[in-house]
């Protein structure tokens, strides 16, 4: 007994304070705590028989993480894919039905038929407020691009009369860096979280996996300033993917009817406060993102489909829809008043393809295995897209993970950026005639008076616009060779880019690469048959584009509807999807989806739709974790400080066994109760004395539980009396008194099943007597992973 | 003559029977019309002109036949006063195509063609003689020429965007390109004057162009310039440009300057760019090398999990421990 106390270590308690604990407590519970020290680790004797060799390990009562392996010194090694996090936890997606939910069923039935009616209120409201975001970003970053480009161009056109270019080329430079600078520093010293496109992010949350932060209101303000940033910088990135962040947080925040870094609380939709409403939400949210990027409604709902929900129920498809169609009509309704042409409600999402006129640009037979052939090659570049970049983010987690370290990369991104990008315009001969203003900032530089730099259409100007000219410019307007340079640069630049501290996504770049190499491939194919395939550029950069994008993120129905969609054109649906197809078939042979990629570097816990296909051997005995810390339907209070305070085992759900034990082994399963439940009952002091004497004045209710989520105070902050340690605490009103258990014989893929498709958190092992043998959580089935040498397994690391 | 009223004879002696006959009502009569239109048309086009040669016939029923032929009298002034003022605008625009100066060449023929189909259609709902003048120039065939005609002009002046450079009602240049063009006459003038200064010199530089004209080139320039950016202001449409006339005089006056008097040479500074373009690219490799060498590489501790160590697993547990 005095052994565990002085285990314990936590913050509010002194060492000789523990030490008078080992006087017997007077209120006749002596007994029952002094045997509750004992078996907090539930092995039971059967299957310890029958497992002789692993007896030592049960033999030490107190025994912790490192002291139960054989290798006992905790050792580092560097970052490397092969690892899962410790950061990261599951979202409680299962239902708890203690009594306090089903009371409250009773009590107030009548008020689960508004519920319907309040989903549909708040998908109205994502998509209104997603859309709102998405107008600002873009109003923003265009008056902002506008103000640099402006500044620039008019830099140059003086130097480039009276000599000195190389001020414009630095004041380019110095703007870019300048601007990154303020777009870095937020995203890595106020909320890291809230670098890159986020999609990775949101697949991760959607799959059940808690990022820490992201879906705050922090996390959104930062998000949005920054991809502001870091287009306006001048990178070479997009503000589409984080769209689909911001639209996520806009859902989880408005579902919840508050703000926790605000502290505001609008006393709202206060059912919705739980994990799996939370979900539901932010899927719509996800896609309302998409929608107000792309001007795809269709495809927003595919996307989510497809990359985000890993849960999905038909009804959730509609309100989805809902969401994005709204978030898609407030964007238009609001950029056509800012347009100056009010209540013309045309106006398509963020980026806007334009219209590609079909009797134009129809195709024919032939050019199928072309569109094929274009799949290939953008499947080919973009798993060297995925492989340059998987090196260089290795290098970053490696070498760059201080903060100011990664503000100065992307400063000196940025300034390269705009350094590449002015010797290629200087360097460029390809000169065209100026046609009205078709060109938003035409540079002169070295062509004729009345003359323009084509290679500066592609980089002088934010990489949106450049895709749009590359799609929609007549025949003529790019020669090939500033093509061909283009690409070759791009890609590059794009690949260094991605995976910077700033928040920015990789749709657009990777749809410019492809739209450079398209065109250079369709002008070519016209010069090579010397005219007998007439192929129109534009065309070709559209198949291009897509081909890119597939090959790198590897998505495949959201991206052919989100493309059709964003082109207004359904008669380019099939090649587009035969592109796709290719692209993602050439690229997966070499290696895997960007996405899917920066999660694995990250270390989550991601679960796949199925478990490796050559893990039938492996059984829930060998992939779960043993032993087990468990808690009685009665437990005394100090106990349960106690072990939700040690520092190793910060577990968070513990099977509740019986709390009588009539003989060797029938301390049977009874329920489970999370950590955090347990927080919110010693914060109210649920004890069995202080409800006996009456000291507590009401009965808890799962408002209490919900009022605390989504951040549980830690236990530190809970203090706990000398006295109150000594109570007891009854939890069989709480526990769910149904876990779903499966016998220790189960194969891994079954586990696996029962735990993705109910969205599990903890699956309990028992044994013939229904005693607890183990739990599954999520790292251990994430941890199996099909390699190159068969069935890997990957380590826990603490980072 | 002669085949040509035989040809007709047909038609006219239909109409001439059916006018003799004793019931002339005016279905059948219409008939007739249609029946002798058709019969000319499988061998020559029933003309006016022929129908106009027949009229000295006199005949019986001439007139009725005539009546649903041809046009009202003042139909027809209003057609004519059309085709004049159409021939005198096409006329215009042909000769004012190089170097385009439409807009201030053809707007009076323009204004003119304006209100001579005004003339045909306003009258629509005004009274009926009129409003049949509309129906009948307008609508009354699959071709409908005049409509064709005025789509076309209008077409035209828009796409060169005369309306830029005229004053508000088109009754004129509006300042601002009387002025351009005062300008680009200037420039045009100094040009020639210096060149025919230069032939003397037999030397085929133009130096003495570039160094003369520099300043009213340079006002013309700008000029320009202020003109496209106040048109920018004012609608903020994607695609805008100034008329063409003015477009056309500065790009002439472009290709002189830079292409053929090469005079504008930019001061090209390839060294200093070259300098700072290679400093700012060194930069990246001097940040990663020094990184990777003085940075301390994060290192993550492994945690053992708490598990069943198992040795008929196919998984290499053991392989963390070392």
């Amino acid at each position: 007994m005095s052994n565990v106390a002085t285990k314990v270590s936590w913050s509010g308690r002194e060492r000789e304070e523990a030490e008078g604990e080992t006087t017997p407590l007077l209120n006749g519970t002596g007994a029952a705590a002094a045997s509750a020290s004992k078996p907090r680790q539930l092995t039971p004797s059967s299957s310890a028989s029958r497992l002789g060799h692993l007896s030592d390990v049960y033999l030490d009562e107190d025994s912790e993480l490192e002291m139960d392996a054989p290798c006992s010194l905790p050792h580092e090694i560097p970052h490397s894919e092969k690892l899962l996090s410790l950061k990261y936890e599951s979202l409680d997606y299962d239902n708890c039905e203690n009594q306090l939910f089903l009371e409250e069923e009773r009590r107030n039935h009548t008020a689960f038929r508004t519920v319907e009616i309040r989903r549909w209120v708040i998908c109205a409201l994502i998509g209104i407020f997603t859309g709102l975001v998405a107008c600002f970003i873009d109003i923003l970053v265009e008056r902002l691009a506008g103000l640099k480009y402006k500044v620039v161009k008019g830099n140059i056109d003086k130097f480039t009369e009276t000599g000195g270019l190389s001020f414009s080329l630095l004041l380019w430079a110095a703007l870019n860096a300048a601007v990154v600078m303020v777009g870095s520093t937020i995203v890595a010293f106020v909320e890291p979280v809230a670098a890159g496109s986020g999609i990775p992010q949101i697949k991760c949350y959607l799959n059940g996996v808690k990022i820490p932060h992201v879906v705050r209101l922090k996390t959104l303000v930062v998000k949005v300033c920054g991809v502001i940033l870091s287009v306006v910088g001048g990178l070479a990135v997009g503000k589409e993917g984080p769209m689909i962040h911001s639209g996520a947080v806009i859902a989880a925040g408005i579902s919840q009817g508050r703000s926790t870094s605000l502290k505001r609380d609008f006393k709202i939709f206060e059912y919705f406060r739980r994990d799996t409403e939370k979900r539901d939400f932010v899927s719509a949210g996800a896609a309302a993102g998409v929608s107000a990027a792309f001007g795809a409604p269709v495809g927003g709902v595919l996307f989510s489909l497809e990359e985000g929900a890993s849960f999905w129920n038909q009804f959730l498809t509609w309100r989805i829809f809902f969401a994005s169609m709204i978030s898609t009509f407030t964007l238009n309704s609001i950029l056509s008043i800012y347009h100056g042409n009010p209540w013309d409600l045309s106006s398509p999402g963020l980026i806007n393809f334009g219209r590609f006129d079909t009797e134009k640009m129809g195709y024919t037979i032939q050019e199928i295995p072309i569109f094929i052939f274009m799949g290939v090659v953008g499947g080919i570049l973009g798993a060297t897209f995925n492989a340059l970049n998987y090196w260089l983010t290795m290098f970053r987690i490696r070498y760059i993970h201080r903060p100011c370290l990664q503000v100065l990369e992307a400063m000196l991104v940025g300034a390269v950026t705009a350094a590449v990008g002015f010797v290629m315009i200087y360097s460029s001969q390809d000169c065209q005639p100026l046609q009205g203003n078709r060109v938003t900032y035409p540079l002169q530089l070295f062509c004729a008076d009345g003359e323009y730099n084509s290679m500066a259409t592609a980089f002088f100007n934010t990489p949106e616009k450049s895709v749009v000219s590359l799609f929609h410019d007549p025949p003529g307007t790019y020669n090939p060779m500033t093509l061909g340079m283009f690409t070759l640069v791009y890609f590059f630049l794009a690949c260094w880019t991605y995976g910077l501290t700033v928040s920015a996504g990789v749709f657009i770049p990777s749809l410019l690469i492809g739209a450079a190499w398209g065109r250079l491939f369709g002008i070519s194919l016209s010069y090579i048959t010397s005219g007998w395939i007439w192929a129109d550029p534009g065309k070709y950069a559209l198949m291009g584009a897509a081909a890119q994008l597939g090959g790198i993120v590897r998505m495949t129905l959201s991206l052919t509807v989100i493309m059709m969609e964003a082109t207004g054109n359904v008669t380019y649906g099939f090649p587009i999807m035969l592109v796709l197809m290719t692209a993602k078939i050439v690229g997966d042979y070499f290696v895997e989806g960007l996405y899917d990629m920066h999660i694995q570097l990250q270390s989550v816990p991601f679960l796949h739709w199925e478990a490796p296909v050559t893990s039938h051997s492996l059984t829930a005995r060998e992939v779960m974790s043993t032993p087990v810390t468990c808690l009685r339907q009665v437990e005394k209070v100090g106990t349960v400080v106690d072990i939700l305070s040690s520092s190793s085992s910060n577990h968070n759900g513990f099977p509740v066994v019986e709390s009588v034990s009539n003989g060797s082994q029938s301390l049977g399963l009874r329920g489970l109760i999370l950590r955090s439940q347990l927080i919110v009952l010693l914060k109210h002091k649920v004890f069995v004395e202080r409800t006996s004497l009456s000291l507590v004045h009401r009965r808890l209710k799962l408002k209490d539980f919900r009022d605390a989520y989504p951040r549980f105070p830690p236990i530190q902050s809970i203090h706990v009396s000398q006295d109150e340690r000594e109570c007891m605490m009854d939890l069989t009103e709480f526990m769910n008194p149904s876990p779903y258990t499966v016998p220790q014989e189960a194969s891994l893929p079954r586990v696996f099943k029962l735990f993705r498709a109910l969205g599990l958190r903890h699956l309990v092992v028992v044994d013939n007597h229904n005693q607890v043998v183990g739990l599954v959580t999520r790292k251990d089935l994430a941890r199996y992973r099909l390699g190159k040498e068969g069935l890997e397994e990957l380590s826990l690391a603490q980072t | 003559m002669g085949p040509a009223t035989v040809l007709l004879l047909p038609g006219v002696l239909l109409g001439l029977c059916f006018g003799d006959s004793l019931f002339p009502s005016r279905h059948f009569v219409f008939q007739s019309g249609q029946e002798g239109r058709a019969l000319g048309g499988w061998r020559l086009p029933l003309s006016l002109e022929l129908l106009e040669e027949a009229e000295d016939l006199s005949l019986l029923g001439s007139e009725s036949l005539r009546d649903l032929l041809e046009l009202e009298p003042e139909c027809r002034e209003l057609l004519a006063a059309f085709t004049n003022s159409s021939v005198k605008l096409t006329g215009c625009l042909v000769r004012s195509a190089r170097p385009v100066r439409l807009c201030q060449n053809c707007y009076r023929q323009f204004r003119e063609i304006n209100d001579q189909l005004e003339n045909i259609t306003r009258a629509v709902g005004n009274t009926s003689e009129s409003s049949k003048c509309a129906k009948s120039l307008l609508m009354s065939d699959r071709l409908q020429i005049v409509v064709i005609l005025s789509k076309f002009f209008n077409d035209t002046w828009e796409k060169a965007n005369c309306a830029n450079c005229l004053k508000n009602n088109s009754e004129g240049l509006s300042n601002s390109t009387v002025m351009f063009l005062a300008l680009f006459n200037a420039s045009l003038t100094c040009f020639e004057h210096n060149l025919q200064e230069q032939e003397g010199s037999l030397v085929n530089n133009y130096t003495q162009v570039c160094k003369n004209c520099s300043v009213t080139y340079k006002n013309l320039n700008a000029l320009y310039k202020r003109m496209q950016e106040s048109k920018q202001q004012h609608d903020a449409e994607e695609q805008s440009h100034l008329c063409i006339d003015v477009e056309d005089a500065m790009n002439i006056t472009r290709r002189l300057w830079s292409r053929t008097f090469n005079c504008s040479v930019p001061f090209s500074d390839t060294v200093s760019v070259a300098a700072v373009s290679s400093f700012i690219l060194f930069l990246p490799v001097i940040f990663y090398l020094s990184s990777f060498l003085h940075s301390k590489q994060k290192k993550r501790i492994l945690i053992l999990p708490k598990r069943i160590q198992s040795t008929t697993s196919l998984v290499n547990i053991q392989e963390k421990c070392h």
